[in-house]
């Protein structure tokens, strides 16, 4: 699904030069769940910000499902994600202003779905999710387990072909962190891509891959499953 | 998607109340504000725009070249208006018009004072007043006729139809015939009347209207409708050589046409030539509505870019979840719409409000005309026009935030912004003082003139027309009112003592050059004059009975001496027309006309009987209500047809400036508006500047920094953006304020002073609004704001 060939990140502010991407190549199959490790500042997210089309590489090749998009325009880039990839994050990032069921329908407003469609879909994803009861409260009504897991719903609401975690259990404590990972490993096994950012050993055990990583570079590849 | 941006939208509204407060109240202010003006300036395009021929109505005026300037004015000769449409085949109609009569009229027992005007036969043929009975043809034929409105006709009649070939005593001299009846003077006439008598008994009246050499009256023409204006305008330039041959090298009379619709607001003359007039307030209120609706609208660009930071993590995350820039900006434009349609709202209910007030300080009929369509697009023109401006910027600015960028929490709103916001904030003080300085300069204008000294006494003057049997009965009435004790003095004089306007060319003194022209205004009065009006003599004395040769005496002012050059005036010779005299004394100057206008030269003359003009009574001080009293008995005794009428001097006084002191108070609101929103925005950034510092503030405290301190800090910022503002303002209001009171020949300096008011004042309102919230926020316990961190 993924191929990656000397991809190239390069931060500039008036005085340092930052090398965040140096030369990296790697590849993710459909279906596998691979988990990226390594210190702060290693490029762990710029990678995955290029990965989820938020960014765009300096140099170097990017093939999604066999098309080259690493230079894709603001356009063509925010069609292709919003077709095909879902994000969690940290933070969850869930907009206060909306009910849990607007957050999670927010997806396919912007993909053109009709109403009463997105009515049957984002309830059906509440209920997997089984958070169906919040549909009407606000995020800080919500515990952060909950809140994360209307993150995976909106995330997935799409049926996205990828989806891309950073440190998705990095605001949880452990019983809620499992909950979450437990979600992923589920749509993994229902044929989602993911690809996770973590600091935590723990959770990477969850993935079949860990790719760790060391100044823009990968430095080993552990296979698990 | 649009009930998804609704929805936000008005989540976010209600989540920030003071914001969406500050940003509604600015924008509904400021919109009431321009609909207000908006109102306004309609009105004054439509006075004068009703006839259904007005294209082809044009107004004659007159430019007189003399004394090494030139002079336009609409006055013209009495007989020009037949002679155009006579010789000229350009013309299809033309009539003469003299305005502001007020005369008394009598049917049966009811006797009544009316307004009117002197009209040409034409008259009805040109203009639109409809007509309800009779034929606008033959409305003012033969000089037994009147044309009166359908008021005048259901006072003395009851209806029109009733009134119609009835008889009508007119000054209690004549019986006239009411030839027609016209619908009441709309209310977007520039002048109003309830009769129009004919033109014949015009010059019956008026004997002098026989001469071409006096102009006094007001021409109109209406153009054929395939003529061609230009050349007909290049053919009257010279047209009244042919009738006044005492055209000299140094005095020279020219034609010019100006079309009619246009003559309400283009109705100044400058050097011969039409300049401003109405049009510039019209001019200046429409800038000034834009003002206060970009002062306005920069709040809410202000704000919303301010508060950016808590947006942005929305913003980030729907740009992840798909949004194009271009959605987003087009969801920020509808905050905009959405927060400006509510501010309209409120807008119109504020106009419904503030109307009947606007109503009186302008001296219109303003309504809001909810009944037609245009103005329901007007509104929904104005709410866009406004969302545009107020929304374009913050949408341009939110929706380019990168995503990566905000949803890692580190937005760096880049300097180009914060200099923006800066640079906005500038612009709005710099308005607003721009105003201020306006203000306090038009009111200091409007004071001088209600304070200057004249050079006569206008308070404790009354004045009343001689009419009817009170011109036989003058001497009995003077004696009468002299006893009464209530009263000083008595006299008359020919025209109305605030604003005296005849003059003539025709005066003679020991060597004038007769190539030159000097126009002396001049007027005829009775005994005691200097004594009633309380003046003051330079030299001489005033008219007396011992003197029999005052009869032919003359008094003058010291700008007809200058004028002269006459070293020891008195007993020096003077011919005017026929009047053979010598000079009598000499007045210091005084301003008997318009502070517009300087002091022009001042002729005098004895006259025993009059025929019409004022009576001039000066009542003793804190007895003008005894005097009035008298007046009234007296006057009714000696002139019983005509009602009493009377008009005090210092209130004619004030009518003359009408205009400057709706002027003055029009803005005054304006500006304190404009300072108002201007500060409700910097109230908002104040607000938002000390929350967003609220960390730097609890260590500066911990610190040891002192509330002083950190109120220092907080409002240093916001007053250097005032103070530069007033230096961008000071320049600019300067040349604006010079040019306004370039119109008046007597008026203030806008001095230092007038700045230094206006820059302190604008940093007075600003530090209070700002330090209102560095207060709030050097007061917070700084454990709290560290604690949160």
């Amino acid at each position: 699904m993924i191929k990656i060939s000397d991809l190239e990140k390069i931060y500039r502010t008036e005085e340092v030069e930052t090398i965040a991407l140096n030369k990296l190549s790697f590849e993710v199959k459909d279906g596998e769940f691979v988990a990226v490790m390594g210190p702060s500042g290693c490029g762990k997210s710029t990678l995955l910000n290029i990965v989820g089309l938020l960014d765009d590489p300096d140099s170097g090749s990017f093939m999604f499902n066999g098309i080259e998009v690493a230079h894709f325009n603001e356009r063509k880039r925010a069609d292709l994600r919003k077709h095909n990839i879902g994000f969690v994050f940290q933070s969850f990032n869930l907009i206060d202003e909306l009910t849990v069921f607007e957050n999670v329908e927010l997806p396919l407003i912007y993909t053109g779905v009709k109403s009463d469609d997105r009515k049957k879909r984002v309830e059906a994803v509440l209920d997997k999710m089984q958070i169906m009861h919040r549909r009407n409260h606000f995020p800080q009504q919500l515990s952060g387990g909950q809140q994360q897991r209307v993150a995976v719903a909106r995330a997935v609401v799409n049926n996205p072909k990828l989806i891309l975690a950073d440190e998705p259990t990095g605001n949880l404590d452990s019983s809620n962190g499992n909950e979450v990972m437990a979600l992923l490993t589920d749509l993994n096994e229902q044929g989602t891509t993911i690809i996770m950012v973590t600091h935590s050993e723990h959770d990477a055990r969850y993935s079949h891959r860990i790719i760790r990583m060391l100044d823009g570079q990968t430095v080993t590849e552990n296979i698990l499953k | 998607m649009i009930q998804n941006y609704f929805k936000i939208a008005w989540r976010n509204l209600w989540k920030n109340k003071t914001f969406s407060l500050i940003n509604m109240m600015g924008l509904a202010l400021g919109m009431s504000c321009s609909l207000l003006i908006m109102l306004w300036v309609q009105d004054e395009f439509k006075i004068d725009a009703f006839h259904a021929q007005g294209k082809q109505l044009y107004k004659v005026y007159e430019r007189q070249y003399h004394d090494g300037k030139v002079e336009a004015r609409n006055n013209t000769p009495a007989l020009m208006a037949d002679e155009m449409k006579k010789t000229l085949p350009e013309v299809q109609n033309a009539c003469s018009v003299d305005y502001n009569y007020r005369q008394t009229f009598e049917v049966g027992e009811k006797t009544v004072k009316m307004e009117g005007i002197y009209a040409g036969v034409d008259f009805f043929n040109m203009f639109t007043y409809p007509i309800l009975q009779g034929d606008a043809g033959e409305a003012l034929k033969g000089p037994n006729s009147i044309a009166i409105s359908r008021n005048m006709a259901l006072i003395f009649f009851g209806s029109p139809e009733k009134a119609i070939g009835k008889t009508v005593r007119y000054e209690n001299k004549t019986d006239l015939s009411v030839s027609a009846v016209f619908e009441d003077v709309s209310k977007f006439a520039s002048k109003k009347f309830d009769y129009a008598l004919n033109w014949d008994l015009y010059i019956e009246e008026n004997p002098w209207g026989k001469d071409w050499g006096n102009n006094s009256v007001s021409t109109y023409l209406q153009v054929r409708s395939d003529a061609q204006v230009a050349n007909l305008n290049a053919k009257i330039e010279n047209f009244i050589d042919a009738y006044v041959k005492e055209q000299t090298p140094g005095f020279k009379i020219k034609l010019s046409l100006q079309p009619f619709e246009e003559g309400y607001l283009h109705n100044n003359f400058k050097e011969g030539k039409i300049d401003g007039g109405r049009i510039e307030y019209v001019r200046i209120f429409s800038v000034v509505a834009i003002f206060i609706l970009l002062i306005a609208s920069i709040n809410f660009m202000n704000l919303a870019t301010a508060r950016s930071a808590k947006r942005a993590k929305e913003i980030g995350i729907r740009k992840v979840v798909g949004a194009m820039r271009a959605t987003l900006m087009g969801q920020f434009v509808g905050e905009a719409v959405l927060l400006t349609s509510l501010s309209i709202v409120v807008a119109l209910l504020l106009v419904f409000v503030i109307l009947p007030a606007f109503n009186t300080m302008t001296g219109k009929q303003l309504a809001l005309p909810v009944g037609q369509p245009r103005f329901w697009l007007a509104v929904t023109g104005l709410t866009l026009f406004t969302s545009l401006i107020a929304g374009s910027y913050p949408a341009f600015f939110l929706s380019s935030f990168n995503p990566i960028g905000v949803l890692k929490g580190s937005l760096k709103i880049d300097s180009t912004t914060v200099f923006l916001r800066k640079g906005l904030v500038v612009f709005q003080f710099a308005l607003s003082i721009i105003l201020i300085v306006g203000m306090i300069a038009i009111n200091r204008q409007v004071d001088f003139i209600q304070h200057t000294n004249l050079g006569y006494d206008r308070e404790n003057l009354i004045y009343i027309p001689l009419e009817g049997d009170l011109s036989k009965n003058y001497p009995i009435l003077k004696d009468e009112l002299l006893k009464t004790g209530a009263i000083k003095d008595v006299s008359l004089i020919s025209q109305e003592p605030i604003s005296i306007g005849n003059s003539t060319g025709s005066l003679l003194w020991t060597g004038k050059d007769p190539n030159v022209n000097i126009q002396f205004t001049y007027a005829a009065v009775n005994y005691d004059f200097v004594k009633t009006m309380n003046l003051k003599f330079i030299d001489g004395r005033d008219f007396s009975k011992d003197f029999i040769t005052d009869s032919v005496g003359f008094i003058l002012n010291e700008t007809a001496l200058q004028r002269i050059g006459y070293k020891n005036p008195i007993d020096q010779p003077l011919k005017m027309w026929q009047k053979q005299g010598k000079i009598i004394g000499v007045l210091k100057d005084f301003h008997f006309s318009s502070l517009h206008d300087p002091i022009n030269p001042l002729i005098i003359y004895l006259k025993e009987k009059f025929n019409e003009g004022n009576i001039l009574v000066r009542t003793e001080k804190g007895k003008s209500k005894e005097a009035l009293a008298s007046l009234e008995k007296v006057c009714k005794e000696l002139n019983p047809k005509f009602p009493f009428t009377y008009k005090f001097a210092d209130d004619e006084y004030n009518k003359l400036y009408k205009s400057e002191q709706t002027v003055s108070s029009l803005s005054g609101s304006f500006s304190f508006l404009a300072i108002f929103i201007s500060c409700l925005g910097l109230f908002g950034l104040a607000a938002f500047t000390a929350e967003q510092r609220i960390k730097e503030i609890g260590i500066r405290k911990v610190l040891g920094a002192s509330v002083s301190d950190v109120v220092a800090m907080l409002s240093k910022g916001f007053l250097k953006l005032v103070f530069v503002a007033a230096l961008i303002a000071f320049p600019i209001a300067w040349w604006l304020t010079s040019k306004w009171l370039q119109d008046f020949a007597y008026r203030i300096d806008v001095g230092w002073q007038v700045f230094a008011l206006a820059g302190f004042l604008a940093l007075l309102i600003a530090l209070l609004t700002v330090s209102f919230q560095a207060v709030k926020a050097a007061l917070a316990n700084p454990v709290k704001s560290l604690r949160t961190e």
